[in-house]
């Protein structure tokens, strides 16, 4: 599991929509996220649609592993359908199952929203799936640079989400080690009252506050010893290029965007 | 906001580890949920370490660690509850809960800045209004979001009614946070860190 963890849920390809800079698939995808809320006919719907599955065909990421990201909501999607065929009362009665009758309204409602939902979940895990989590830091760093004027700390952000991302996996090991070690001790967290199995967090928690308390002194000295000072005049190793790739996908979103205009009602 | 030292900026990225932890914490430790009125609660530690942030690192940092947190969880790392990650979090009807940690962070940051000894029932009463802000805007979320983007309608009571075990558990929860925050104070390594200058950490600890 640390391994996933490391990755998040991206999944390597050579595709183009792997290649667009993270900052062009941020954006694209907060329009999207907005503009998915104006569709308001079949034809539209049908559109936005289009546009994200084409874009999950051009990740050329597997089926499965798209399918994977959207198994924890599956269910909501589902249950959301569910629960509109019996409580919208809209147009005529179609037909009634054990008693209840089912409106098409209901039909056309639920569906609706299922499948917002279902694009919204969609367009946002290609993001995931095609960018790898130190990317989308990068990405933000840059993208909340003007943030900078008022005085908050993009930079320290962005080093703070990399430190983690780098730090989960180890105090995840650590955490297992002292679930073995107080195990081994025989404590036992299965019985007693409620008050006794909350206390039993304690001990779990103690040892794992002074190791992560102790790391963090460590890398901080660490880093103050090779000379970092905050973000002034930081260097990048990896520097975000805008290219002619980015430029065309702007375009072609904007394309969705004005088609998107004329199918709406 | 005022700048951020390394070593601050060191124990926020930490705090963002222990909350993607707490967050999974039945991975490691299974047996660790709680049964409440015949609802077997599994144990989540995101509301304890937000308050944990709040009262350690203080309202900015603190708040500013779990916005960071919630940052990571959004851009496809799986720290959040149950393993979940991106964007979509939100649009589900706990996305509030996930926001409100943020809040947590700064109220109880906010409080404990302006108290000048600490004591378990000053303590504790921080980690419970540190719930109480999370449930708040927790269940006020799920309610405008089931009859809203959802619509799912459903009465403002019978949302409070289904977060009832929880609320139980994050309470008990609470009073172990007073409890470690005071044990950490007098023991733990603030004293030899560098974080030792913020104002938050040079009060005093009278016991």
């Amino acid at each position: 599991m640390a391994n996933s963890l490391i990755i998040g849920q991206y999944v390597p390809t050579d595709s183009l929509v792997h290649r667009l800079d993270p900052r062009t698939k941020i954006i694209i995808i907060f329009l999207f996220v907005i503009f998915i809320f104006f569709a308001n006919n079949a034809l539209s719907y049908g559109w936005l649609a289009l546009f994200a599955v084409a874009s999950a065909v051009a990740t050329k990421i597997k089926l499965k592993f798209i399918a994977r990201g959207l198994t924890p909501v599956w269910f909501l999607i589902i249950f959301t359908f569910i629960l509109h065929l019996f409580v919208t009362r809209e147009g005529p009665v179609l037909f009634e199952i054990i008693g209840f009758p089912i409106y098409s309204g209901a039909i056309i409602q639920g569906f609706a929203i299922s499948l917002r939902f279902f694009l919204l979940i969609l367009v946002t895990s290609l993001m995931t799936l095609t960018t790898t989590p130190i990317e989308i830091t990068d990405a933000i760093e840059s993208l909340l640079h003007p943030l900078k004027k008022i005085k908050f700390p993009v930079h320290e952000l962005a080093l703070m989400m990399s430190i983690s991302l780098r730090f989960i996996p180890t105090l995840m090991q650590e955490t297992e080690k002292i679930s073995k070690a107080q195990a081994s001790r025989g404590v036992d967290f299965k019985t007693g009252p409620i008050k006794d199995r909350i206390h039993a967090v304690v001990p779990l928690l103690v040892p794992l506050f002074v190791s992560a308390f102790k790391r963090a002194e460590e890398l901080a000295m660490a880093m103050e010893a090779r000379g970092y000072q905050g973000g002034e005049g930081r260097t990048k190793l990896r520097e975000l290029t805008i290219a002619k790739l980015d430029w065309l996908a702007f375009l072609s979103f904007s394309c969705v965007l004005i088609g998107l205009f004329l199918l709406r009602q | 906001m005022k700048k951020i030292s390394t070593i601050e900026l060191c124990y926020g990225a930490i705090f963002i580890c222990l909350m993607a932890i707490g967050a999974n914490i039945t991975y490691w430790f299974p047996f660790l949920s709680i049964p409440i009125g015949g609802v077997s609660v599994p144990l989540s530690l995101q509301t304890f370490f937000s308050i944990l942030a709040g009262l350690m690192l203080g309202k900015q940092l603190g708040a500013f660690s779990i916005f960071a947190y919630t940052l990571v969880g959004l851009i496809g790392v799986p720290v959040f509850a149950q393993m979940q990650s991106g964007l979509f979090v939100l649009f589900n009807y706990t996305g509030g809960f996930l926001l409100s940690f943020i809040l947590v962070a700064y109220v109880t940051g906010f409080l404990m800045e302006r108290l000048t000894t600490i004591t378990l029932p000053s303590s504790t009463s921080i980690a419970i209004i540190g719930v109480l802000t999370n449930y708040l805007v927790g269940v006020t979320y799920m309610y405008v979001g089931m009859n809203t983007w959802l619509n799912l309608e459903i009465t403002y009571l019978a949302a409070w009614l289904g977060m009832i075990p929880f609320l139980i558990k994050d309470l008990g929860l609470a009073f172990i946070a007073a409890l470690l925050i005071i044990k950490m104070y007098s023991r733990l390594s603030f004293k030899t860190s560098h974080i030792n200058s913020q104002n938050t950490l040079q009060k005093s600890v009278k016991r």
